[in-house]
């Protein structure tokens, strides 16, 4: 069985990479902890808040949850639904926006 | 890592390979355990249920006309006569990080069949989960002491005690959940159930260290839905 | 990350070398180059066997007895949705007739005939009966892939179909407020069921989600990684591609409606302000604030749009099979039918807010919705030509099952249609909650969904009981069932125009009532006829089990993997020995120069060389 050996060895990955990514997800906590201790607002805070959220989401899932290292078929299966979350997000912000106008237009203007 | 070797099949990258995979025959995902495919396909519904949580909340945010109140000063710890924000919730976001890197690591021993090691490392897991757990309890009832109830909430809107309360607590019934299956994994694997296969609980599947991997991912969810709940709840 | 996993389980089991002709072939001795089928990959699978009366019936991991289980249970549920709508019909029909029941009682009985047949009904019968039932068998596995988890589903279901039932029993009796529960008057007094009613259907909403994700999970991981040698995805019958799309459905569309009851219950219990705006009730303002109404509808609607193809795409599959098998033809397009069901599935995440057109949303929502509806009505339409083609020239056996078949065609044809009227903004805000809105859903996501389950009953019947049913008494059932449905809805669609609104307890002196009230009386004579029709379907399964025709091996010549078991009914474990080997797609049908007229999916190639049979 000395396949399976050699495999076995392939199969796992050097410590270094998680460790690298570990560092890095503490790195990335800590900069969007920076985000709100100087209190950014507006632009600059939702970019940056959506930028580190979605770089400490992505190293998660590529490395420590080994999607990096699967088969294009898992991955993408994985994937294409949230296009779907996606349009909900969207929607709703519409949504959102359009009940607050509602609202301020009948309770706070009196819907003339 | 390498492909896994399959008799009579032979594997190729990208996208080429992925219209291979699927059309084949036996299976879509070559050389993935059922059960974790199963557990990716759970978490993929399991996303879909946060997803509508967090939307669901932030369409309560934004239509309400009554303010918010401020996430930054609502979670501020007081330490040595100042008010740090968000202090706890850094804490428990870095305690999140750590047991979720140790997890990955007790993953790689798993499958390097190291037992002794991959089973501390799970332990240590399970105890960052706990502590996690233990300082959202420690939040929850600070909040519950200044009056903020699912109900009601002195600093602003009511949907903010609602769906604090709700998010969170669903999101810590997922960790508990986790911490209960990490202490049992650890048992099994310290006794070696996985290096001699021992059929596990409920099931006739025999075990194997790639349960440890299932396992795995659903822990690195959870550290992944904290993600977008500590950018969407308390930084937004 | 699994490599060690495969190497140790044997993933040799077959070697190459012992590759024979499956049950279709004569056994050759030699294997020739075109008869070459990869080695498993798949583990061999250990069962556990049942062996007393409760491992074996009740408490069972064999996906086929929960099959039947989960197809007995939600018939049953069934029943009690169609004596729901009896009593509906009764009070609208014959209104002094009804004397003992009052408004609440009618709503309630909406609201529960509603969640009953769409949810515990429709959804519980096809996926989890028919996929339990065929999806091991279909693909060519031994079982679910994971039996024991699949059992706890069945017995969710049980669970969360008893909480439903006890809320006949509470006090104040089950939720009156419609089938989509929209708050804010699901919870507030004053409607029926506000109290313990609509808590033990949220209950039992999550319990069925909970279960249903058990059960989904199977199914999924059963046909993406357990098929047998062979069986490519484009070599599964069109009724596993379309369970298996429904399932995928369910399992990201349930999640929604898992939050928005577990919301709703909140509001309930604990006074939460999730859905509740403020309301001013008798004068008083109520605790609850702030809150968005058409949340909930959002939530519910994510969830509910899939939902309507949940039921529909395993009725899609389903009937595509039965065709072919009957008309002895190959299904015309099967790719085409395929991406079709893929594509109707995608797109259905993106048009739910077509149900809210008059729910005062976002405005621009209309021409949104309305763009992603209509598109969904190309590849509808694609299916139905394919159906069409497909019966053109064929060797049609008209039987019942067939006849089930062209009565779903139509049924669907005209209840698509209506379908485009409501599917825009200008038409549908006229038209929306009247009866013709009634008609249209009960048309396409009712009837038609329903003839197939018939259709389907008669064609596997002869499978799960070694047994034909009768076909005389299966020919009046079915025109029984078929013009009576048809007397039922298609006078809906004109109560509709007229302006005849939907759960409206009774017309009073309104202006609808000269025409309306005749109409409404044959409605309902119709109604109280088609139902009673359905006992002789029972009656006709009691007698078949008794006396029926034995049906012996592949009585219909199909060729799908089903009908090839080693024994009828198939065992615990399917396949014997050996587990089939495939070679083909199961539409051949009538292949020219071929002995017969059908070569089942385990003939190899090497047996069939003279025929122009396609390669698949």
């Amino acid at each position: 069985m000395s396949d399976t050996k050699k495999q076995e060895q392939a199969s796992t990955h050097k410590i270094g990479i998680y460790l690298w990514i570990w560092g890095l997800l503490f790195v990335l906590s800590f900069f969007s902890y920076l985000v709100d201790w100087y209190q950014f607002q507006g632009l600059l805070r939702w970019s940056l808040i959506l930028l580190f959220m979605f770089l400490k989401a992505g190293l998660i899932m590529a490395f420590f949850m080994h999607l990096f290292w699967e088969r294009y078929a898992l991955v993408n299966v994985l994937l294409w639904p949230m296009t779907a979350i996606g349009c909900f997000i969207f929607l709703m912000v519409a949504e959102f926006e359009y009940t607050v106008f509602t609202r301020l237009f009948y309770f706070v203007v009196g819907g003339q | 890592m390498s492909d896994p070797k399959i008799e009579g099949y032979e594997f190729k990258p990208g996208f080429k390979g992925m219209a291979k995979d699927t059309g084949s025959d036996q299976t879509m995902f070559k050389g993935v355990h059922w059960g974790k495919a199963m557990m990716w396909i759970f978490l993929l519904s399991d996303t879909f249920i946060f997803s509508c949580f967090l939307i669901s909340y932030m369409k309560g945010r934004g239509s309400t006309l009554i303010d918010w109140p401020n996430p930054s000063e609502v979670f501020a710890l007081h330490v040595g006569g100042v008010d740090v924000p968000l202090l706890l919730i850094a804490i428990m976001t870095f305690v999140l990080i750590t047991s979720s890197g140790t997890m990955a690591l007790a993953v790689k021993y798993g499958y390097e069949k190291n037992r002794k090691m991959c089973g501390w490392l799970i332990l240590a897991t399970a105890i960052g989960g706990l502590t996690f757990v233990g300082m959202q309890a420690f939040e929850w009832s600070k909040l519950i002491e200044e009056g903020v109830r699912p109900w009601e909430n002195p600093f602003g809107a009511k949907q903010f005690g609602s769906f604090f309360f709700m998010i969170t607590g669903f999101h810590g019934t997922h960790v508990s959940i986790g911490v209960i299956f990490l202490f049992i994994y650890a048992y099994k694997t310290f006794k070696g159930h996985y290096d001699e296969e021992k059929r596990g609980w409920f099931t006739t599947i025999k075990g194997n260290y790639v349960e440890i991997e299932i396992l795995g991912l659903y822990w690195h969810f959870v550290d992944l839905v904290w993600v977008f709940i500590f950018a969407f709840f308390y930084l937004w | 990350m699994s490599d060690e996993y495969e190497n140790k389980k044997g993933y040799q089991a077959q070697s190459s070398e012992t590759i024979s002709s499956g049950s279709g072939g004569g056994g050759s001795g030699t294997v020739s180059d075109a008869d070459y089928v990869r080695p498993s990959e798949v583990p061999e699978q250990d069962l556990y066997h049942g062996h007393s009366f409760i491992t074996k019936w009740i408490f069972c991991q064999d996906a086929k007895v929960i099959g039947v289980q989960y197809f007995l249970l939600a018939t049953f549920t069934g029943i009690i949705g169609l004596i729901l709508s009896w009593l509906m019909r009764l009070q609208l029909g014959f209104p002094e007739a009804a004397g003992f029941m009052t408004a609440e009682h009618y709503y309630q009985f909406v609201t529960m005939h509603g969640m009953i047949m769409v949810v515990y009904f429709l959804t519980a019968l096809f996926l989890g009966g028919f996929g339990n039932y065929l999806i091991p068998l279909m693909v060519g596995a031994r079982d679910m892939v994971f039996p024991y988890l699949n059992m706890v589903s069945f017995w969710m279901f049980f669970i969360a179909v008893g909480v439903l039932l006890a809320s006949f029993f509470v006090p104040g009796g089950p939720t009156g407020a419609g089938w989509t529960l929209y708050p804010p008057q699901t919870i507030l007094e004053g409607t029926p069921g506000s109290g313990m009613g609509i808590l033990l259907m949220c209950i039992s909403l999550i319990l069925f989600v909970a279960g249903f994700t058990m059960g989904g999970l199977n199914y999924l991981i059963t046909v993406l990684q357990a098929r047998t040698r062979g069986m490519t995805l484009m070599r599964m019958p069109l009724t596993v591609w379309g369970i298996f799309t429904a399932t995928v459905l369910a399992m990201l569309a349930f999640p929604a409606l898992l939050v928005g009851s577990l919301m709703m219950s909140l509001d309930k219990i604990l006074g939460t302000s999730f859905f509740m705006p403020t309301i001013l009730q008798a004068g008083e303002v109520l605790e609850y604030g702030g809150g968005s109404p058409i949340l909930f509808q959002h939530l519910f609607w994510f969830f509910g749009h899939p939902e309507v193809y949940i039921v529909a795409l395993p009725a899609f599959g389903i009937i595509s099979d039965l065709i072919s098998v009957h008309a002895r033809k190959n299904i015309f397009g099967y790719r085409m039918m395929v991406w079709a069901i893929v594509v109707i599935g995608a797109l259905s995440f993106f048009v739910w807010a077509h149900h809210m057109y008059v729910s005062g949303m976002n405005p621009w929502f209309g021409f949104f919705f309305a763009t992603t509806t209509l598109i969904i009505a190309i590849p509808t339409a694609m299916k139905v030509y394919n159906w069409v083609l497909t019966l053109w020239r064929g060797n049609i056996r008209l039987n019942v099952v067939m006849l089930w078949c062209l009565g779903f065609i139509v049924t669907f044809v005209n209840g698509g249609i209506t379908g485009i009227f409501l599917g825009n903004v200008t038409v549908d805000v006229p038209l929306s909650d009247t009866y013709f809105v009634i008609a249209h859903f009960h048309m396409v996501m009712g009837i038609a969904p329903l003839m197939v389950i018939m259709g389907a009953v008669y064609h596997w019947f002869p499978l799960v009981a070694g047994r034909f049913l009768d076909e005389t008494l299966g020919k009046w059932h079915f025109w029984l069932t078929f013009l009576g449905a048809y007397s039922i809805y298609f006078p809906m669609h004109y109560l509709g125009f007229i302006g005849v609104p939907r759960r409206y307890f009774e017309m009073y002196d309104s202006p609808y009532v000269t025409s309306a009230v005749g109409m409404n009386e044959f409605i309902s004579m119709a109604a109280f006829i088609v139902g009673a029709a359905q006992l002789i379907l029972i009656y006709n399964i009691v007698r078949t089990l008794k006396i029926g025709k034995p049906a012996g091996h592949n009585p219909w010549q199909a060729n799908s993997l089903e009908w090839l078991t080693p024994s009828v009914p198939p065992e615990h474990g399917n396949w014997g020995e050996k587990l089939p080997v495939v070679h083909r797609w199961p539409y051949d049908f009538s292949v020219p120069g071929a002995k017969e007229d059908f070569i089942t999916q385990t003939t190899p190639p090497s047996e069939v060389a003279g025929t122009e049979v396609e390669k698949t």
